[in-house]
C-alpha cells in the first residue's frame, strides 16, 4: 500500500512536469471543463424554469448535486480517465507488455501511470464552489455530514472507476474496442441526472447491477441531507462487489490476451 | 464541366475508401444507437417527472409525445453534424507536419477531409434512416406531418451539416497559430449540446440567452431542421430561416478560406 501510494506520487510529479511544458492545453482543459460546468447548469436552469423541484430536491439541492457530479468528474479526470482511454491501444498493439514485465501490479500502473494535473486547480474551484453555495442557501455545513460525505464520495469514485475499468476491458475479448469510452460515457449519463428520476424496476437497476446512482446521487443526498444507514450501506456493499469483479475481469483479460504486435 | 466530373471523382473516391473503413467498424454504429436511445430515455424520465409535477399536458406549446420527438431528432441531427473528431485529426495534421501532403497535391485540405467526415459518418446516415423510418411507421403523426416537411428536414441537414463542418474548420485553421486548440474545439461541442437545442427545444430558453443565440449559427444547427421536421416551425417562415442558414454557410466557408490562407503562410511544415 505504502509502496503503491510512493508510486502514485512518482506517478504525479512525472505528470505535471509534462503538463507544464504545455501551460496553454494546461490553461485550455480548465476553459474547457467551465464550459462544461457552465452548459449544465443552464441545462438546469432552463428546467427550473417550469418546475420547483423534481421530488425531494429542489433547485438548490440539484445546484448541489450539480456541483457534487462535476467534482466526481473532474477526481475520475485527475486519477484514472486518462489511463483507461489508453488501455485498449496498449491492448491492440500489445504495449500492455511493457507494464506486465514491471515490478508493480499491473492493474494499479494501468489505472493511474498518467494524472491529469490540471484537474487539481478544478477541484479546488470546485469545493469552494461547493462551500459558497451552501453558505450561499443558507444552510450550514456539518462536520458528520462532510465526513460521511468523504466516505459516499470515495466509494462512488470506486464505482465509476469499475463500470469504466470493465468496459475497457472489454477490448480483451473484443480485440479492439475503441469505442469503450463513448460508451462508458453513454451509461454515465444516467449518474449525471438527480435519482429522483427513476423510478420503478429501472431505479433498482440503478442502484444494484448498473449502479449509476450511486456515483453522485448517494454522496449529494449525503451532503445535503445528511448520513443515511440504507444508502451508506448499500454503498459499501455494491462497492466492494464491483471492486471484485474488476479484479476477476481483469485476471481473466490478462490469460486471453495476445501480446497482439511481439 | 471536366473539372466538375474530376472534382466528383476525386472526393467521391475519398467518400468511398472512407464508407468501407466504417463499414470495418459496424459496433460504433451500434454504440451510437445505444447514445441516441439512451439519451432520449434518460430525457424521458426528466420530462416525465416535469409533467406530472406540473400537472400540465402542454409546456410552451410542447405536449409531451412533441418534446419526445423533438429531443429524438435533435439528438440524430446533432450526431450527424458533429464533425469534432474529423477536427482533432486536421489539428494533428497542421501540428505534426502532416499537412505537407495535402499541399503538394492537387487536393483541398477542406474538402477532403470534408468527405472524409461524409464517409466516416454514412454507417451513421443508413441506421439512423432507418430509425427515423421506424419512428414515421410506428408513431404516425408525430413527425413529418406531409413530404414537404421531408424534403424540409432533408435539405435543411444537409446545410446543417455543411455549416457545423465550416464552423469547425474556422477553429481547426487557429491551429496555424496556436499549435494546441482541441480545448477550444472540446469546448465549442459541449457548449453546442445545450446551446443549439440538442437536449432542450430553443424556444425554452430565456429570452435574454435566445436574443444572443440569434446572432449566431447555432440555431440553424439543430433546431431549424428538427423544427421543420415536427412541424413546429411555419411553412411560410422555411424560406428566412433557411436563407438565413445559407448565410451562415457562406460566411463561415468565407472566413474559413480567409484564416486558412493567413494561416498557411505561418506553417512551418516540421515532420509530416
Amino acid at each position: 500500500m505504502v509502496r503503491n501510494l510512493k508510486l502514485f506520487w512518482a506517478f504525479f510529479s512525472n505528470s505535471l512536469t509534462r503538463d507544464m511544458e504545455f501551460k496553454a492545453n494546461f490553461i485550455g482543459m480548465l476553459f474547457v471543463d467551465s464550459v462544461y460546468y457552465g452548459s449544465h447548469f443552464l441545462f438546469f436552469s432552463v428546467i427550473f424554469n417550469y418546475v420547483d423541484s423534481l421530488l425531494e430536491f429542489t433547485k438548490d439541492d440539484v445546484t448541489l448535486f450539480l456541483i457534487i457530479t462535476f467534482m466526481m468528474d473532474t477526481v475520475y479526470m485527475l486519477l484514472i480517465a486518462e489511463n483507461l482511454g489508453k488501455l485498449n491501444r496498449m491492448i491492440v498493439k500489445g504495449d500492455l507488455d511493457f507494464v506486465l514485465m514491471k515490478p508493480v501490479n499491473s492493474q494499479f500502473f494501468s489505472s493511474f501511470r498518467y494524472v491529469n494535473s490540471y484537474a487539481v486547480v478544478s477541484i479546488i474551484m470546485l469545493s469552494g464552489l461547493l462551500g459558497y453555495a451552501n453558505h450561499l442557501m443558507g444552510r450550514a455545513i456539518l462536520l458528520q455530514n462532510v465526513l460521511f460525505f468523504g466516505y459516499s464520495f470515495m466509494l462512488g469514485l470506486c464505482i465509476f472507476y469499475s463500470v469504466d475499468f470493465i468496459i475497457a476491458s472489454l477490448a480483451f475479448w473484443f480485440r479492439d474496442f475503441s469505442m469503450s469510452g463513448w460508451f462508458s460515457h453513454e451509461i454515465m449519463k444516467f449518474s449525471m441526472r438527480p435519482d429522483t428520476i427513476y423510478s420503478g424496476f429501472l431505479r433498482k437497476t440503478l442502484f444494484t447491477i448498473i449502479p449509476m446512482a450511486l456515483v453522485s446521487s448517494v454522496p449529494a443526498r449525503i451532503f445535503i441531507y445528511g448520513p443515511d444507514i440504507r444508502y451508506l450501506l448499500l454503498q459499501t456493499i455494491v462497492t466492494i462487489c464491483f471492486l471484485i469483479a474488476v479484479r476477476i475481469v481483469w485476471i481473466r483479460g490478462l490469460a486471453r490476451y495476445e501480446s497482439a504486435s511481439s | 464541366m471536366n473539372m466538375v466530373n474530376r472534382f466528383t471523382a476525386k472526393y467521391s473516391a475519398v467518400i468511398r475508401m472512407t464508407w468501407i473503413q466504417a463499414l470495418e467498424y459496424k459496433a460504433n454504429s451500434l454504440v451510437g444507437t445505444f447514445a441516441i436511445i439512451s439519451g432520449v430515455f434518460i430525457e424521458y424520465l426528466l420530462w416525465k417527472r416535469i409533467f406530472l409535477t406540473r400537472g400540465v399536458s402542454v409546456i410552451n406549446g410542447f405536449t409531451f409525445g412533441d418534446l419526445m420527438v423533438y429531443i429524438f431528432l435533435s439528438l440524430v441531427v446533432g450526431q450527424l453534424k458533429s464533425s469534432w473528431i474529423t477536427s482533432l485529426e486536421m489539428i494533428t495534421a497542421i501540428r505534426e507536419g502532416e499537412l505537407n501532403k495535402y499541399l503538394i497535391r492537387p487536393i483541398s485540405f477542406f474538402t477532403y477531409h470534408f468527405m472524409l467526415f461524409i464517409g466516416y459518418n454514412s454507417l451513421f446516415y443508413l441506421v439512423y434512416f432507418f430509425m427515423i423510418a421506424g419512428m414515421i411507421i410506428f408513431f404516425p403523426g408525430w413527425a413529418f406531418p406531409s413530404l414537404l416537411n421531408i424534403a424540409g428536414f432533408l435539405g435543411t441537414l444537409i446545410i446543417s451539416v455543411y455549416l457545423s463542418y465550416s464552423v469547425y474548420f474556422v477553429m481547426v485553421c487557429f491551429a496555424f497559430w496556436f499549435g494546441e486548440v482541441r480545448a477550444l474545439i472540446i469546448a465549442y461541442n459541449l457548449a453546442n449540446m445545450v446551446l443549439s437545442g440538442q437536449m432542450v427545444p430553443l424556444r425554452f430558453f430565456p429570452d435574454s440567452v435566445l436574443k444572443i443565440l440569434r446572432f449566431t449559427p447555432l440555431p440553424y444547427l439543430v433546431d431549424l431542421p428538427v423544427s421543420i421536421a415536427t412541424g413546429n416551425l411555419p411553412v411560410e417562415r422555411w424560406w428566412t430561416e433557411s436563407l438565413h442558414s445559407l448565410f451562415w454557410s457562406v460566411a463561415m466557408t468565407f472566413i474559413g478560406l480567409v484564416v486558412y490562407r493567413e494561416g498557411i503562410q505561418r506553417y512551418e511544415g516540421f515532420g509530416g
